[in-house]
């Protein structure tokens, strides 16, 4: 505390010169005040006339007379006095908030070390709160733009143990059982459309609904119309319902566009309507809509599992009646279709939940972290405030003696609290928008509604609510302590106060919480960090250096025989190979990591062709180049060549899983698998083993797999696989084979444009994206926390040195050596530092579990993670007290003692 | 007290309507006072030409004690009674001079139209 300035100091009294404004406390009430006033009127005027000569009498009748009418008077003046208090109380209530925020705004000036490590650390927990709350906000809470979201379900064929897509003969089927879903159940299934009109040719990711699908959704067009039933047909079909995103990108919003006729796979199309931009649900959904028009021929089939189908159920119809009847046609269909239906089941899954998926999950982890940094943040600015508190218990005993009350103190103390807190929010506000737009910059792309996220004024509200709150009572205990203290106690003290030092309970309980949450977030931190090194390091079965990928899809339209598709292939496959660079090609409906990869229940030979026989297997359909292309040794036998043609022998490679479970403890070669087609053609001799790949990403351990030649693809397959991969691999830049690989593309068919163009190395990090992005933020969270709380531990034992430095000099005048002083700090100091990571090493063992889906060959009680943890901490810890610590052994007693 | 006295009464205190303001005012410049003393200095200056009545002069005050032209404090009265005495303010002794000023301008103009033949 500085110098006293009385002039400067709000609330002292004057003594002598009584302003206006202090008097407002002292006047008695207005009705007392009028009736003295105007009797003591009404007696000196009575006296007035004695003095002149009349009659007592006469004087006080003829006094009356002059007075009026006095109860009027009376009246008038008690609604004017009362009038006239207020206006001086508020007069004098913003007179003295001018004073206090004055006397705040020296306050923080004159401390900008103090005043800039509050404001920074609280900017810090708000902005970081404030901009995750509004991700997780758009992404999780917003409501879904869709009307009455919570009754629209996902419906099913359950598949290991959730609701997947539907077979379109089980679709039918179901559609028309069940009545207890309005507007009836919608089906769709993704497609790519090749759109070629005057501008450039471009393929988008669109899909084919039923004509109910919208009405389902519970959404309306802005221009236009949907499709009729009547358009949901063979032959009638060609009709497209455009996205916002689409309508405004590549035909300028404009709405002359209904009516005209859209160029698509080669074909043309009327665009009957534009959807709301609401409809958007994500920066990569579907951008246009044609009717999906089942043939007779696929109304039947029950065994090609591709549909996406939703209902909306009635009002007050449950998820369980439902099932019910679900499970009944389930029965049903059991018994009709033994072949394809045989362990057929149905369920249903609120479409919300499945859309967010476990976004949820993720981004509540990082919420509950942000939560914690915020709190530490708190924890730091009442450390802080309760220490310059005490510092300040003899400036508020000055003020006391001078004669301002507690409640004066109270409110000047407030109003510091309040300025801090709402600069902070200001600073808070600034850094979320910068925090909210690096999340949504970093994030991995398909992060459902990301794009839509906004700073979210409740978020901040309670932010600044939470920061406001813990720099309110913490900067008020100690103010009030001290306000109460005999001022002439506090100033013999020389303002030491006996309130100051780390006995201190409250501000060591503070250190040990702050410690013990940063220990909390880095061991999630640390945990996330050792499982993006243990996924870095896998061993994802391929090589994925110098391999380029690209997708093609061949329009139904233009490519309607299955030996045109093949030809087109196989000299795509050669053109590729062509290219000067390229070591090796090939055509796959799948490489790994990414969209594609459909999956078959096979049936090794000697079993019965019944359900609980089947193996679930993912298909890839390929060209002989694939396992040279994408650096897949083939363990065993022989890899496929051109002596595997559509009519000879039907052939398979399994992979190194599949061989296992297949056949345990056989030699797989020869022997045989039915799938995928009936008749002789399902039968499948195997030829060779691949090695296993990682195909869902590093995290995902390998399933079992299977291959076959690109010449024996079952005709079906092209009814639900258009789009295949292209890969090359080359011992240079694979990125410079973009362009020779288009062109290679284009010479073959100039209609079909290659889209999804990235290398291997690029799909295998975005695979992580989202895994390394949360190990980022945690990171980063992790260390701010370590950080805040580093400032923590130094401020307050900086502080506790600062105020002890007479005690110190004295210790080393009686003889204490510099080694024993930094000892005591020291020790004063890592007590609440040891007690917090004990603390926080049990919270964590408690609370880890909730990261174990996020985390992989890690577990979540990793014991090197908390050593490592608590080695960081508390070595940060200590050099933050070593700084004061050595200070203090550095005092020189007869200057200490001098001091005072 | 006479009639014509009565009606005198009232003309002035219509025609003081807002120049009341000004006699108390003026009648501070001298010092504090309470209510009555006020009335009755005004009443003597004017040679009993003015009266003052309390349904006039309180609402006044307190009118004038909300504007911060006047302050007032409890004190105690020459014959040893409490009273509320008011005091002229620094803004009151600038709005005086205004008042003034404005009410001399107003009178010369009058007094040249009555004067003028």
């Amino acid at each position: 505390m500085g110098p006293v300035r009385g002039r400067h100091l709000p609330g002292a009294r004057e003594p002598i010169a009584v302003s206006p404004f202090n008097r407002v406390f002292w006047r008695p009430p207005v009705a007392d005040e009028v009736d003295d006033e105007l009797s003591f009127h009404l007696e000196m005027r009575v006296r007035d006339l004695v003095e002149r000569g009349m009659d007592p009498v006469a004087a006080r009748r003829e006094a009356q007379r002059r007075a009026g009418d006095v109860e009027r008077t009376r009246v008038t003046l008690r609604g004017l006095g009362t009038g006239r208090n207020r206006h001086m109380e508020r007069t004098q209530y913003f007179g003295e908030l001018r004073q206090d925020l004055a006397f705040t705004a020296r306050q923080l000036f004159k401390n900008p070390g103090f005043t800039a490590v509050a404001l920074l650390t609280l900017a810090l927990g708000i902005g970081a709160t404030t901009a995750i709350f509004s991700a997780v906000y758009a992404v999780v809470l917003q409501p879904f733009p869709l009307r009455e979201p919570s009754r629209l379900m996902l419906v099913g064929e359950v598949w290991e143990g959730t609701p997947q897509v539907m077979s379109v003969g089980n679709y039918v089927d179901v559609n028309a059982a069940i009545p207890d879903f309005e507007q009836g159940l919608s089906a769709l299934n993704y497609a790519s459309y090749n759109l070629a009109d005057e501008t450039a040719p471009e393929r988008v990711v669109g899909a084919r609904v039923t004509a109910n699908y919208f009405d389902v959704m519970g959404v309306r067009p802005i221009l236009g119309r949907t499709f009729t039933a009547d358009e949901d047909r063979p032959g009638s079909d060609r009709v497209v319902v455009l996205s916002h995103r689409l309508w405004t990108r590549r035909f300028g919003a404009s709405a002359a566009i209904v009516g005209r006729e859209l160029r698509m796979n080669g074909a043309g199309y009327q665009i009957a309507g534009v959807m709301p931009a609401s409809f958007d649900l994500t920066s990569d959904s579907e951008e246009l809509w044609t009717p999906i028009a089942f043939t007779p021929a696929q109304r039947a089939e029950h065994d090609e599992h591709y549909l996406t189908v939703n209902g909306r159920l009635k009002p007050n119809v449950s998820r369980r009646q439902v099932q019910s009847q679900l499970d009944a046609v389930a029965l049903r269909l059991r018994h009709d279709f033994p072949k394809d239906d045989e362990t057929i089941s149905f369920g249903t899954v609120p479409f919300v939940e499945r859309f967010v998926g476990d976004y949820r999950q993720r981004l509540l982890t990082l919420l509950a972290a942000v939560g914690l940094v915020l709190l530490i943040a708190c924890g730091n600015v009442a450390n802080l405030l309760l220490a310059r508190g005490a510092a300040r218990a003899r400036e508020i005993a000055v003020r006391t003696a001078l004669g301002a009350g507690q409640g004066r103190i109270v409110r000047q103390l407030l109003t510091e609290s309040l300025v801090l807190a709402l600069c902070a929010a200001a600073a808070g506000l600034v850094l979320a928008r910068g925090f909210l737009a690096a999340v949504i910059a970093w994030s991995p792309n398909d992060v459902p509604r990301l794009d839509q996220a906004r700073i979210d004024p409740i978020a901040l509200a309670f932010a600044v609510g939470i920061a406001l709150v813990s720099s309110v009572i913490c900067g008020l205990a100690p103010a009030l302590r001290a306000s109460r203290r005999d001022p002439q106690t506090a100033l013999r003290d020389g303002g030491r106060g006996s309130t100051g030092g780390l006995r201190d309970r409250l501000r060591g309980a503070l250190i040990v919480a702050e410690v013990a949450l940063s220990l909390l977030l880095l061991v999630g931190a640390g945990l996330l960090i050792r499982s993006a090194i243990a996924l870095q390091r896998t061993d994802t079965g391929f090589e994925p250096h110098g391999v380029l990928s690209a997708r093609v899809t061949l329009p139904a339209t233009s490519y309607t025989e299955p030996a045109r598709i093949q030809e087109t292939l196989r000299r795509i496959d050669e053109a590729a190979a062509g290219i000067p660079g390229v070591s090796s090609a090939a055509i796959t409906s799948f490489a790994a990591m990414g969209s594609g990869g459909g999956t078959n229940g096979l049936v090794p030979e000697g079993r019965a062709p019944v359900a609980a026989n089947f193996i679930n297997s993912t298909l890839r359909v390929i060209t002989p180049g694939f396992f040279a292309t994408l650096g897949v040794p083939i363990v065993k036998g022989r890899n496929f060549n051109d002596g595997d043609r559509a009519n000879g022998q039907r052939v398979m490679i399994v992979s190194a899983r599949l061989a296992a479970v297949a056949f345990p403890g056989q030699d797989p070669i020869g022997k045989r698998i039915n799938c995928c087609e009936p008749g002789p053609a399902g039968q499948k001799v195997i030829v060779g083993v691949a090695g296993d790949i990682r195909s869902r990403g590093p995290a995902v351990a390998p399933r079992p797999e299977f291959y076959l030649p690109l010449p024996q693809t079952p005709a079906v397959a092209w009814n639900w696989f258009r789009t295949l991969y292209v890969v090359v691999r080359t011992t240079g830049d694979p990125a410079a084979l973009v362009k020779p690989l288009n062109a290679a593309v284009t010479r073959v068919d100039r209609d079909l444009p290659l889209f999804d163009v990235r290398t291997m190395d690029q799909r295998l990090a975005s695979s992580l994206a989202t895994a390394r992005f949360n190990t980022l933020l945690l990171t980063l969270l992790g260390a701010i926390g370590l950080a805040l709380a580093a400032t923590g531990i130094y401020g307050v034992i900086a502080y506790f040195v600062s105020q002890r430095t007479q005690e110190i000099g004295v210790r080393i005048a009686l003889g204490a050596t510099r080694g024993s002083v930094v000892r005591l700090i020291l020790g004063q100091a890592l007590r609440p530092v040891v007690i917090g990571a004990a603390v926080g090493v049990a919270a964590s063992l408690a609370a880890s579990r909730v990261l174990s889906s996020q985390l992989f060959d890690v577990s979540p009680t990793d014991p090197l993670t908390i050593a490592a943890v608590l080695a960081t901490l508390v070595g940060v810890a200590s050099v933050a007290s070593a700084v004061p610590a050595r200070r203090a052994a550095a005092i020189d007693p007869t200057r200490a003692l001098q001091a005072e | 007290m006479s009639d014509s006295r009565q009606s005198m009464t009232n003309t002035s205190s219509e025609l003081l309507h807002g120049t009341l303001d000004t006699l108390v005012l003026k009648t501070l410049t001298a010092g504090r006072r309470h209510g009555y003393a006020i009335a009755a200095a005004i009443e003597h200056t004017t040679e009993g030409v003015v009266e003052i009545e309390e349904g006039s002069l309180y609402p006044a005050l307190y009118r004038m004690e909300r504007k911060g032209w006047v302050e007032a404090e409890w004190g105690v009265s020459e014959l040893g009674r409490r009273a509320k005495f008011y005091r002229l303010t620094p803004k009151g002794r600038r709005q005086l001079a205004a008042q003034s000023a404005e009410w001399a301008r107003f009178a010369a103009a009058i007094s040249r139209v009555l004067v003028n033949p």
